[in-house]
């Protein structure tokens, strides 16, 4: 199984170095095949070795002993446990199906080979970050998937707006990677070593020292509300939607940006022995799942609304893992990788087949058109609505839940933001699958069905969106929470540390569920009455006033950015460069590298090459050297 | 022991082969030969201990121990990147070709002697084997007034370096009664630095060995020999030889004067800070890439010093690295500079001018190297650098770790001077002519200094 276990993260850089290096000499296209082909075995490899790894078991594989200084030593190694599993499966599943769904989409893109050469960078990387067997190892996937989600954002690098959407993810990820590795650096000074397991064991022992491990966890925090785009740093994930469609679905949607939540999960003793954190992790989710769903609901950009809802949802993720219930997150990780990743593609085959047109209002009676986009696009749309029975129902439901025993404020403010994703879904389906199309004739002349690489993918992952839920199914089904019990191993350390409640009854559980449900189904019908039969459209924005016209500016978020700190530290950087760097910095080095060059001269003419000279030099040098050694 | 005898025994293999005229196969077999030796040297790693040769306990003369197969082992891949670069080196002196190679292996035997040495003898020997040889190599190119210079200028200078020595070894003797390293070791701690004889005695067998290694004051020789010596025995004298004499050094400073007083390490430290100023400093004005090289590695010797200095567990695995990622890089940054020196005709700086537009691999490996020399991160140049400082450092040695830090960043500068050439310089039309042996061991340099940069624990683990 260490075979397989290398040959995991391998074999996407295999397919990495083979399409970057030798990419111009291979047949066009092949690229595509190469790099999905290289996931898709990567797939198997997690495949059969989840069928042999009990889930109680871990694989630990130590490629190398990698950093030696002292008694101290960071392995090169990797960490296979009932956590890995669960994330190696969405990556290299969901990641196969959008590496093929990209042939499709790529198709004829001067990119094409380029594009598939850093998806599968990026795959690596992300095989890195959730294999990792410390933190550095983590952190290097962390920095790596960053750098590619910057490449991937950039992709289309002669539009200038788009490469400022990549610079600011990156900025806004590395303010982030800070906290993130200023917490690596508490762990290493306090603990001694990176390696997670041993922290997570050692951590309890530290306890009594609470405001340390409060302050490795806030730091930790930092990094992930970086990857993960809560607030306040979440602005970059709307930009990001300047990459292709499949990015968005990949990194922006199903695996990148979910890092964040896995790396809390995996160090969730260190995070159960913090309390505060805990609070403010969920506060934190709170606001930025309604924040951003407010946002969504006026939002005309088919990938903006679902990049807002994708914010909202890893809100509602930070929820559960606030709320102590590590397992519920990782469910609502995995059922929201499937049909967020769905919804992306789906939208990706709707701007594929009105050649880029991404505005919401230009579109509309598309249902007939691309039937397959349309069908799986509702379920999709179903699923993160949690109706009833498909998979969001139930992961939504189970952090519900936890919301509703443990604090009824947060059960409140999480049930309205998820009625609220209903509605900004359903107004996105409505306008753009109902009525009759509103861009130009000519347009809807060329509107056709995406080619099967595309639509292939989109028929699996509506069946995983549907399903999905079943690896989750409440107790009140009389069946045993498959993915809690696979992952006891994992969370079980840690809900020792957190009081838990009873529980709820199971009559209360279904009272929840009952209602959530119902208030999906209204909130359908309230966008339908609206948007089909009153056959509404949004205005422009100018037209727009008050708190309407704030949501659809995003509440200014950005301004506040552009004027609270990047103005200022333009105009300061300013300073530095015509007075500071040019009067001072600059004066100081010209004068050392004169005075040291000069010497250089002097002492150069020592050397004349006369040999008794030199021997004259030696002796005096002896002499020297003795009457120091006398002297002292 | 029986990895200096297959060494020898490969000698006379070359010497027979002139008699038998296949010279045209004495590369190949002398590289076969070391990879023989190779694997005997890495068989002796399990069973070092006491040297029984021809029924004698050889002990007391040398001692086979990890440091000195580890040191070995890196001599011999050293030895190997020179025997393969001297198959183009010496294309137009076929004549003399087994003279030059039967030289450079038996330099090799010696420099294996001055790892292994538990004798003073054995250690003037050493020294002696290696140093006539290379009087010889670089004047070898008889026609050439430089070599001729560059020949006599060593001989003198390293002849009176060598009474030093021998003067120094006679008054250890007299004070303690015996050439034993063990013996000297043990009458230094007993008596301590009371006895003038012995104190002078360790005094001139130091400033001997500062002398090998190129330290200022001693050092004068070094550019100018360094320059006028065929390039091929520049970059044998500057990587093997090198580290073979540190290796020496740090082997008489561990075990012969190891009760040794504290003093001598305060003349060692100002040899030191002057050997890294000195170094540093000239080198920012030469415009020959080899005199630019000399000064570079009276530098890296500076920073050598302060392993010997430490003299703790971790120090001679911080010398073994950093030996082998000197040696790495310095011979990576030849295998580029001999063939476009024989193209262009000049061994200077310029001779470089807008390589990196017409041999853009070529130019990589020797900007690589360069960034090794520097220092620079992720390059293993850059690991030996922070496992001497921080060796150093955990001893006590503080400011003159600093002064090592503040030299390095100045010798930054002439490093990329050479990069700049390469990069920002139009160069004249000669077509580079670049034998592929070259490249190969351009290439395994550069890669094994990468390797050696991301994955250390290989080398640093070893001693």
């Amino acid at each position: 199984m260490t075979f397989l276990g290398l040959m995991i993260p391998l074999l996407p850089l295999l397919g990495f170095l083979v399409n970057g290096l030798l990419g111009k000499y291979l047949p066009k296209g092949s690229a595509g095949w190469i790099g999905s082909l290289s996931v898709l075995a990567s797939f198997v490899c997690v495949l059969l070795i989840f069928k042999d790894l009990q889930a109680e078991q871990a694989i630990s594989i130590d490629v190398f002993n990698w950093i030696a200084l002292g008694d101290f030593s960071i392995s090169f190694g990797l960490w296979i446990d009932a956590l890995t599993m669960i994330m190696l499966m969405v990556v290299t599943g969901v990641g196969f199906l959008i590496h093929l769904y990209s042939i499709g989409y790529m198709h004829g893109d001067e990119g094409f080979t380029r594009f598939f050469t850093y998806l599968n960078l990026f795959i690596f990387f992300m095989l890195l970050l959730v294999m990792g067997s410390n933190y550095l190892m983590m952190f290097i996937g962390w920095e790596g998937v960053g750098l590619c989600s910057y490449l991937l954002i950039g992709f289309w690098y002669k539009n200038e707006p788009f490469n400022d959407a990549a610079q600011k993810a990156f900025v806004m990820n590395r303010i982030g990677d800070l906290g993130f590795l200023l917490g690596m650096f508490f762990i290493l000074f306090h603990f001694g070593t990176l390696d997670i397991q041993t922290v997570e064991q050692l951590a309890p022992g530290l306890a009594s020292n609470g405001g340390l491990i409060m302050i490795i966890t806030l730091l930790l925090f930092i990094g992930a509300t970086g990857k993960s785009a809560q607030l306040p740093l979440y602005t970059w994930l709307p930009d990001a939607m300047a990459g292709p469609t499949p990015v968005s679905a990949l990194i922006h949607a199903a695996t990148m940006v979910t890092a964040g939540i896995y790396m809390i999960v995996r160090s969730n003793v260190l995070f159960a022995l913090a309390p505060d954190t805990l609070t403010i992790i969920l506060w934190v989710g709170v606001i930025t799942s309604l924040f951003a769903a407010i946002i969504g609901l006026k939002q005309n950009d088919i990938k903006k609304v679902l990049a807002y809802s994708t914010v909202s949802q890893l809100g509602l993720m930070f929820v559960a893992l606030g709320l102590g219930a590590f397992s519920s997150g990782i469910f609502h990780l995995v059922t929201h990788a499937f049909f967020k990743a769905l919804l992306f593609l789906g939208a990706g085959s709707v701007i594929h087949a009105l050649h880029g047109e991404q505005d919401i209002r230009k579109m509309g009676g598309l249902k007939k058109l691309i039937p397959i986009t349309y069908i799986t696009f509702i379920l999709a749309s179903l699923a993160i609505s949690g109706f009833p029975l498909l998979s969001g129902f139930f992961s939504k439901d189970e952090i519900l839940a936890h919301a509703f025993e443990q604090n009824k404020i947060v059960w409140i403010v999480v049930a309205v933001s998820s009625f609220l994703t209903a509605i900004y879904m359903f107004r996105l389906v409505f306008l753009t699958f109902f009525n009759n199309f509103r861009g130009s004739d000519e347009t809807r002349s060329h509107i056709h069905e995406s080619p099967w690489t595309m639509t292939f993918p989109l028929v699996v992952l509506c069946i995983l969106a549907v399903l999905g839920g079943l690896i989750g199914l409440p107790a009140i089904f009389h069946v045993s929470h498959w993915l809690n019990t696979y992952l006891a191993s994992v969370t079980e350390p840690s809900a020792a540390l957190i009081h838990h409640g009873d529980g709820i009854s199971h009559g209360l559980e279904i009272g929840l569920m009952c209602f959530a449900g119902l208030a999906a189904i209204v909130a359908i019908y309230l966008m339908y009455r609206k948007y089909v039969m009153q056959k509404a459209i949004p205005e422009s924005e100018e037209s727009q006033q008050g708190f309407i016209k704030a949501i659809a500016n995003k509440f200014y978020v950005d301004e506040f950015f552009e004027n609270a700190i990047v103005n200022p530290v333009f105009k300061l950087s300013e300073w530095f460069g015509t007075f500071f760097d040019k009067k001072i910095i600059d004066q100081i080095v010209n004068r050392t590298a004169t005075t040291i060059t000069s010497g250089g001269q002097a002492l150069r003419l020592s050397q004349g090459g006369n040999t008794g000279t030199y021997v004259l030099a030696m002796v005096i040098g002896i002499v020297v050297l003795f009457i120091i050694r006398l002297l002292i | 022991m029986n990895t200096l005898i297959y060494t020898a025994g490969l000698g006379m293999v070359c010497l027979a082969m002139e008699i038998l005229d296949l010279r045209k196969l004495l590369v190949p077999v002398i590289l076969l030969g070391l990879a023989v030796i190779f694997g005997v040297n890495l068989m002796s790693w399990a069973d070092s201990g006491p040297v029984i040769f021809a029924g004698l306990d050889m002990s007391s003369m040398l001692l086979v121990d990890h440091f000195s197969v580890a040191f070995n082992g890196v001599l011999i891949v050293a030895a190997a990147f020179l025997f393969a670069m001297s198959h183009d080196f010496y294309k137009d002196e076929q004549h003399h070709l087994s003279d030059y190679l039967t030289i450079i292996v038996f330099i090799l035997c010696g420099a294996m002697v001055l790892t292994s040495y538990s004798n003073l003898v054995m250690m003037f020997l050493g020294i002696e084997i290696v140093s006539i040889s290379l009087y010889i190599l670089a004047g070898s190119r008889r026609h050439d007034l430089r070599s001729n210079e560059a020949g006599m200028k060593y001989f003198l200078m390293g002849s009176f370096a060598s009474a030093v020595l021998l003067f120094g070894i006679t008054l250890l003797y007299g004070a303690s009664g015996s050439f034993k390293l063990t013996e000297i070791a043990s009458y230094a701690a007993t008596y301590g630095m009371d006895s003038p004889m012995f104190l002078v005695g360790s005094l001139l067998v130091v400033c001997a060995f500062l002398f090998k290694v190129a330290a200022v004051p001693f050092h004068f020789w070094s550019p100018d020999v360094y320059e006028g010596s065929p390039s091929l025995v520049t970059t044998l004298m500057a990587t093997l030889v090198k580290v073979s004499f540190f290796a020496a050094f740090y082997r008489l400073m561990s075990s012969g004067f190891a009760g040794i007083d504290p003093h001598t390490s305060t003349i060692l430290v100002i040899v030191a800070a002057a050997t890294m100023i000195v170094g540093n400093l000239v080198a920012l004005k030469q415009i020959n890439f080899k005199r630019l090289l000399a000064y570079s590695g009276i530098a890296h010797a500076g920073y050598m010093l302060l392993a010997i200095l430490s003299l703790k567990t971790n120090s001679a695995s911080a010398l073994l690295f950093y030996g082998a990622t000197y040696i790495l890089a310095t011979i990576g940054a030849f295998a580029v500079a001999l063939p476009v020196f024989s193209s262009t005709g000049k061994e200077t700086i310029d001779a470089f001018d807008g390589l990196g537009r017409k041999k853009p691999f070529i130019a990589g490996m020797l900007t690589l190297s360069m960034l090794s020399l520097a220092g620079i991160p992720p390059l293993a140049g850059f690991l030996g650098k922070y496992y001497i400082f921080s060796e150093a450092i955990h001893n006590g040695y503080v400011a003159i770790t600093l002064l090592a830090v503040i030299t390095s960043i100045i010798g930054v500068y002439y490093y990329f001077k050479v990069i700049l050439a390469m990069y920002t310089k139009a160069g004249e039309d000669t077509e580079i002519q670049f034998p592929m042996l070259y490249s190969i061991v351009g290439i395994i340099c550069v890669a094994l200094s990468i390797l050696l940069g991301l994955w250390p624990g290989g080398l640093m683990g070893l001693l």
